[in-house]
């Protein structure tokens, strides 16, 4: 394909859900977050998390489920678009209704039929969904705001060994293009007549050995490829290598560095 | 500076020498061109004199390459790429990070330079290329010229004393080879560096006054300091009856096999085609021009039905894309994508050779007696048992040829199907595509050789950001070309070299 910016994302399905729903990757902006350094953020995500599970009144919970929430429109993204979304608040709801009914505890509050409702159902309910949707949020929090390729130098630096750094940074650059040669593929087999829609198991295994035969070729040529030109360019040659990127610490990192320790030295004295 | 002697090599698993006996002294500060046919060596050639296939490949050597005084077989590679760059065919694939200074930054971050140094450096090699303006984009955002530049920066930055481009412009249209070109030129102004180009696009290297090799079976067969004319490519225009003398629209048949009207048409909401209306008869050899981004593979996957139109409608004989699915359209239009190893799925030459015809329900005795013939005739006809991903680039693009053929479509509409073929392979299946022309079907071929449209379409589309700004018959679109300057899409001026050549293999189909 001569220009990689044109190659279709595939076909109809994807025109209608493009406008809609973003994919859940990082989406530029100039917020607050996102001129957090990521490993900042890297350590609100897991700090978050752990206040989560050790916190033991369900209205913290509620509070660290509200700021996430808050934290989308102060960051200027917007909740609603992203995809996947739906299915975990679907999720939540269905967690939290299973705990408040199927309690069985001291009095009910409220009693329908079979049904009981009881307070430490709602708590139950309020700690199971409510930490699974605050983790989501985060996670959506960390993901939309943070350049991987930033997240991939910042680990680097931090004192991951490059080696592993550079998987990261090598299969995020060469996902988009498997991406397209999938695409690229699909397209092919269609314009030979190859019907995806003929069934059995057998038919299935065959179109799928068609599928990535052709994907596996193509990888391994980029692979030699890419090889050549690390080692062409010293990659590997000593243990520890400089980087030119600085991804600056800041005073705003300090800070939110900072307030984290606050919050999990509040939550733990409190629980 | 590089000293090969008796060197011979030959990978493993393969029965056949990749390289036999080569013999080559290259001076210091030289520029040094090496054409040849496809596989016949070149590449593995770099690979050896940068090292990489003692490296990262295993077979079995003979003979001594020496470079700057190092013997490369027993030489760590990281001393080796001190020496020598190696710029390769794809952009793309050559990239190991995503930002402009991060790529050029990589080779200097692993040598341990500290950032004044790297910066420095970066400045000067983005310099030489040409491409300051480009300091802080991210790569995927960059044409495919761009990379390439930048590909090259990222190893000139690195001060090599040799440096090697394997096909630098092989995946580029011809406003960005001709930018790659500069860019050589420049570099042999700033720095005494030996430069070692291989190429099939000869004609742009005269300028340089280079030593020519030309390298035939894993040999080296010519070694001169004049230009040899026997590297020219295949004169297409002599070939043949020149496109002035096909028949002209008015003889043709009246009803158009393809036809859109007002097409617009783009990707995730971003319109690349802008009202396009085109009307192509059966019997049309038709030439699709203009830079990579302007708009031709889109146009292309319009008329299969790939891509539906955003406005606008798309007829082929008689059927709408919109309603008609892709898999019924395919059997009257062929679709072969630019690079062979996409659309080869089968185990075996003979099940990939008749895939599309059983697919479609079409297959009988004489589909099977047709496609028996034509692999014959591509000189497949011993290998219908093997792999088809175990062919040669050039067999694997006649198997491609094949596959399509072997249910005759009134259409075929090719995606810049010669890239990487060499002029005697091209001009191979340019000759099958003529013969199909001549039977009444029709060839949509997206290229960028002007010579080879030239010498093959009756007509010429020219696309420019997403507009076809030329649609003409070949020799008035090349003079509307040449009023709007496009220099590099223009036929080259070289006929009076050129003599008669008769390719072989070439029968009517």
């Amino acid at each position: 394909m001569s220009d990689t910016s044109q190659i279709p994302y595939h076909a109809s399905r994807s025109r209608r859900a493009v406008g809609r729903l973003q994919r859940v990757t990082y989406q530029p902006g100039a917020s607050l977050l996102h001129h957090l350094h990521p490993l900042v953020k890297l350590a609100w995500l897991a700090g978050g998390t752990v206040a989560l599970f050790i916190m033991q009144q369900p209205m913290g919970v509620l509070i660290i489920l509200a700021l996430a929430g808050a934290a989308f429109p102060l960051n200027g993204l917007t909740l609603h678009k992203v995809r996947g979304l739906r299915f975990f608040a679907v999720t939540a709801l269905t967690l939290f209704a299973v705990q408040v009914f199927f309690t069985h505890a001291e009095t009910p509050l409220l009693q329908l039929g079979p049904l009981r409702v009881t307070e430490t159902g709602i708590v139950k309910g309020i700690y199971t969904a409510g930490r699974l949707l605050s983790v989501i949020l985060f996670s959506y929090l960390f993901v939309l705001t943070t350049e991987p390729n930033d997240l991939g130098y910042a680990l680097m630096q931090a004192g991951v060994p490059y080696r592993y750094g550079f998987m990261l940074i090598t299969a995020l650059r060469l996902v988009p293009l498997f991406e397209q040669e999938a695409q690229t593929v699909y397209q092919a087999q269609l314009a030979r007549g190859i019907a995806y829609d003929r069934g059995g198991v057998k038919r299935f295994f065959a179109l799928a050995r068609q599928f990535f035969l052709p994907l596996l070729v193509s990888a391994m040529s980029k692979v030699d490829a890419l090889a050549v030109s690390m080692e062409g360019r010293c990659f590997g040659k000593y243990p520890r290598r400089t980087f030119l990127r600085e991804v600056a610490f800041t005073r705003r990192d300090g800070v939110a560095l900072g307030i984290l320790a606050v919050a999990m030295l509040a939550v733990i004295v409190t629980r | 500076m590089i000293q090969v002697q008796g060197f011979s090599y030959r990978f493993s698993g393969s029965d056949r020498y990749a390289l036999r006996d080569v013999n080559l002294d290259i001076a210091p500060g030289e520029f040094v061109v090496l054409t040849g046919p496809s596989g016949c060596g070149k590449s593995t050639l770099a690979l050896a004199l940068g090292g990489f296939l003692f490296n990262q490949y295993d077979g079995e050597a003979t003979g001594e390459i020496t470079v700057a005084g190092m013997d490369v077989r027993r030489t760590p590679i990281y001393d080796i790429a001190e020496i020598v760059g190696l710029v390769q065919q794809n952009p793309e694939a050559q990239f190991c990070t995503l930002t402009v200074q991060d790529e050029i930054a990589f080779g200097l971050e692993n040598r341990r330079l500290p950032r004044e140094d790297i910066r420095g450096r970066m400045e000067w090699a983005l310099q030489v290329v040409d491409a300051q303006h480009l300091k802080d984009r991210t790569l995927a955002t960059l044409s495919g010229g761009e990379k390439q530049r930048v590909a090259v920066a990222a190893l000139l930055a690195a001060r090599p004393q040799v440096l090697i481009f394997d096909e630098p412009t092989s995946n580029l249209d011809p406003t960005a080879t001709a930018q790659i070109f500069d860019v050589i030129a420049r570099i042999r102004e700033a720095e005494a560096i030996t430069v070692i180009v291989i190429e099939h696009k000869v004609a742009y290297l005269r300028r340089f006054s280079p030593r020519w090799l030309r390298m035939e079976d894993g040999q080296l067969s010519v070694d001169s300091r004049q230009f040899p004319t026997s590297l020219l490519p295949t004169p297409c225009s002599l070939l043949h009856t020149p496109s002035s003398l096909l028949p002209t629209s008015d003889s043709l048949p009246p009803s158009p096999l393809v036809k859109t009207e007002r097409l617009h048409a783009g990707y995730n909401g971003h319109t690349v085609l802008h009202d396009v209306s085109v009307e192509i008869r059966p019997g049309e050899f038709v030439a699709v021009m203009g830079d990579n981004g302007s708009g031709k593979t889109t146009f292309l996957q319009c008329l299969l039905g790939l891509l539906k139109p955003a406005e606008g409608h798309v007829e082929i004989a008689g059927l709408d894309t919109r309603t008609t699915p892709v898999s019924k359209m395919a059997q009257r239009a062929a679709y072969i994508f630019q690079n062979p190893d996409h659309q080869l799925f089968a185990e075996t030459v003979w099940q990939e050779a008749t895939l599309a015809p059983r697919n479609f329900g079409t297959w009988n005795a004489e589909t099977e007696a047709r496609t028996i013939a034509l692999l014959d005739e591509v000189g497949l006809g011993d290998r219908h048992a093997d792999p088809p991903y175990r062919l040669s680039y050039g067999e694997k693009r006649r198997l491609n040829l094949v596959a399509m053929l072997s249910y005759t479509p009134s259409l075929l509409l090719l995606d810049e199907i010669l890239i990487g073929q060499d002029p005697d392979n091209a001009a191979r299946l340019l000759e099958w595509l003529r013969a199909r022309v001549n039977g009444g079907s029709s060839v949509v071929l997206i290229n960028h050789a002007p010579d080879i449209a030239q010498g093959y379409a009756t007509r010429l589309l020219f696309f420019q950001a997403g507009r076809l700004i030329i649609d003409a018959p070949t020799a008035q679109g090349f003079a509307q070309l040449a009023r709007m300057g496009c220099e590099a899409y223009l036929p080259s001026d070289v006929t009076d070299f050129r003599k008669p050549v008769t390719p072989r293999n070439m029968t009517d189909v």
